[in-house]
């Protein structure tokens, strides 16, 4: 028994633990580590991903994936600037920008949720598609200088707050609702894990992960939209590489890739993880390049640790069940 | 039994027909099921016993003939029109999630809400729901493990026990299950069967079908025979013995004397 539940608690809070140690290790290393500034920083660098991680990991809990959500951004971040400059005024250039990260959204949504297109194939395409498509819209060209009213979206601060924080804290807080509180949890675990018997009992499993796709896309939208005000310009390398630290962190934080098996609050660690594992070995002096190796090593890591759960799982299946029997028939022959 | 014949069928089949091309799958079977009854449902493969099993889950519709649940006549158009008339039927599939536990389990698809304003805000009862099932365990006494295991890390006779005692937490009267025994050992199997004899005190009416026939002799108090088709035995387990019913089963006998019957 106190084998299964070191294994439990490992599995549920081993990255969390990790993430303790790794900011015990930097904090030892340099003073000024955990320090409300330096957390501040971190926090703001991984804002707009985590944005994005939150829809992102609701489609993976569902077996489902989407790749386009860098390219997305930089869309959106595009067609806000080109309207801003056509004189479209602030308002309706932001909701422009949003409105076409929902569009594509929705556009993935139908073709793999409704339709049953292979997820990895068309948000990979759109992740070439929706890049290339912002740079046929500016022909390379960055529109830039939005005013100062559009800058408080990267920029501003909230209660001394920077907004990107109190954005992702929102977004994380309503995914954590539907995650834990709301029946949507329960319903994404059973589309990842057994569809037919989600579909069997009721369960919305297309317009779960359609909608899902949506939020997605709108999430990237918004993330564009916030790395655009933070340069005051919509360049077309926004977004670069943005789905492969989204997936870091969902993986990294536990979700299992094909679907069904998961947790948010191990989302939100792996997304720290991942900040405080920059930003640490940036203070401690460690080359740039070293810190891309170590984010890999962690995934491949987690990666291995998840492979050894679930070997350590299916053997302690027999040993759990194998006691419960006699007592279930005690229980039957003394009534 | 006699008092069983009494009371007025919950579940009633009217003559009902299916063909699948050329194929008569079931040719005019009647069979009226009374509560707390355990009537098993036998016949060699081809018999026409998955066919007549669906028109009562609501998965197939009848070409001729009809149901009637508690002496209304009822139109299933879908499994969930079976199940909202209080038809539950558990096939081999089961329907459950291996990621999620027993309450989540069993309340998938249905969850208590909290009171509150409008569905994307309102909350799980959680407490509630595992209330309920805990009060499951001990009405009927169930031999499961702990309410919160993962489904995942059950046994294949826990498992089916799950998927039935969802039914009946969901107040089914009438339960049809499909095969509930293939494929279990003797313990699981053991656990299974006492569960069925939980439920017939209960006063809940059960199908049972299946090939076993210590099985069947073991929970069944009524038994029907279909073979190609047709029913061509219905009445008291205990007027038959294996290899009375192995006999109808493959035709050897097509039917008994009612002397021989109710003697």
């Amino acid at each position: 028994m106190t084998r299964q539940q070191i294994l439990c608690w490992t599995q549920r809070d081993g990255l969390l633990f990790a993430l303790v140690l790794l900011v015990a290790i930097f904090t030892f290393a340099r003073s000024r580590f955990l320090t409300v500034p330096n957390i501040t920083v971190i926090l703001l660098q991984n804002a707009v991903i985590g944005l994005i991680v939150v829809p992102g990991a609701m489609l993976i809990l569902c077996g489902l994936v989407d790749l386009s959500v860098g390219s997305v951004a930089v869309l959106a971040a595009v067609v806000f600037g080109q309207a801003m400059e056509s004189g479209l005024g602030l308002p309706v250039s932001v909701l422009l920008g949003l409105g076409v990260g929902m569009a594509w959204g929705a556009f993935n949504g139908y073709l793999i949720a409704i339709l049953g297109f292979s997820p990895i194939i068309i948000t990979l395409g759109g992740l070439a598609g929706a890049r290339g498509l912002a740079e046929f819209v500016t022909q390379g060209y960055t529109t830039y200088g939005y005013g100062p009213e559009f800058a408080l979206l990267g920029n501003g601060k909230l209660l001394g707050v920077p907004v990107p924080i109190v954005l992702f804290v929102i977004v994380l807080l309503v995914g954590l609702h539907l995650w834990y509180r709301s029946p949507l949890g329960r319903h994404m675990i059973a589309i990842g894990g057994a569809k037919d018997t989600a579909a069997e009992l009721g369960i919305p499993v297309k317009l779960v992960p359609f909608w899902l796709y949506v939020a997605s896309g709108l999430a990237s939208a918004l993330g564009g939209l916030i790395v655009a005000s933070q340069l005051d310009g919509a360049a077309v390398t926004i977004g670069t590489g943005m789905e492969l630290e989204v997936l870091t962190a969902i993986l990294l934080g536990g979700v299992s890739f094909t679907g069904g098996r998961g947790s948010l609050f191990g989302v939100f660690f792996g997304l720290l993880f991942v900040g405080v594992l920059s930003n640490g070995l940036i203070q401690i002096n460690v080359s740039p390049y070293v810190e891309q190796v170590a984010i890999g090593a962690a995934l491949c890591g987690a990666a291995a640790l998840d492979m050894l759960y679930q070997r350590l799982e299916r053997l302690q299946v027999p040993v759990e069940t194998e006691p419960a029997e006699p007592v279930a028939q005690g229980a039957g022959e003394a009534r | 039994m006699s008092a069983a014949e009494e009371k007025r069928a919950v579940l009633e089949l009217r003559g009902l027909s299916k063909s699948f091309g050329p194929v008569h799958a079931v040719k005019s079977v009647s069979l009226g099921i009374y509560p707390g009854e355990v009537i098993g449902l036998v016949g060699d493969n081809g018999a026409g016993k998955s066919t007549l099993t669906r028109m009562m889950a609501g998965t197939i519709r009848p070409d001729s003939g009809e149901i009637l649940v508690d002496g209304e006549p009822q139109e299933f158009g879908s499994a969930q029109d079976a199940r909202r008339a209080g038809v539950e039927t558990v096939f081999q599939t089961l329907a459950l999630v291996p990621g999620l536990d027993i309450v989540e389990n069993i309340f998938l698809g249905r969850e208590l809400l909290k009171p509150g304003l409008g569905n994307a805000t309102r909350t799980m009862d959680v407490a509630t729901m595992r209330r309920r099932v805990q009060e499951g365990y001990e009405r009927f006494g169930l031999g499961l493990p702990d309410i919160r295991t993962k489904v995942g890390g059950l046994s294949g006779g826990q498992r089916q026990v799950v998927a039935i005692a969802r039914a009946v937490l969901w107040g089914s009267r009438i339960v049809v299950l499909d095969e509930p025994t293939a494929a279990l050992g003797v313990k699981q199997t053991e656990l299974v069967l006492s569960f069925i004899e939980q439920l017939r005190s209960h006063n809940v009416a059960v199908v049972f079908i299946s090939h076993n026939m210590q099985h069947v002799m073991r929970v069944a108090d009524r038994v029907c025979v279909l073979r190609l088709g047709r029913k061509v035995f219905d009445g008291e387990m205990s007027s038959l013995t294996g290899t009375d019913l192995v006999a109808l089963m493959t035709g050897a006998a097509t039917s008994f004397s009612p002397a021989r019957a109710t003697g």
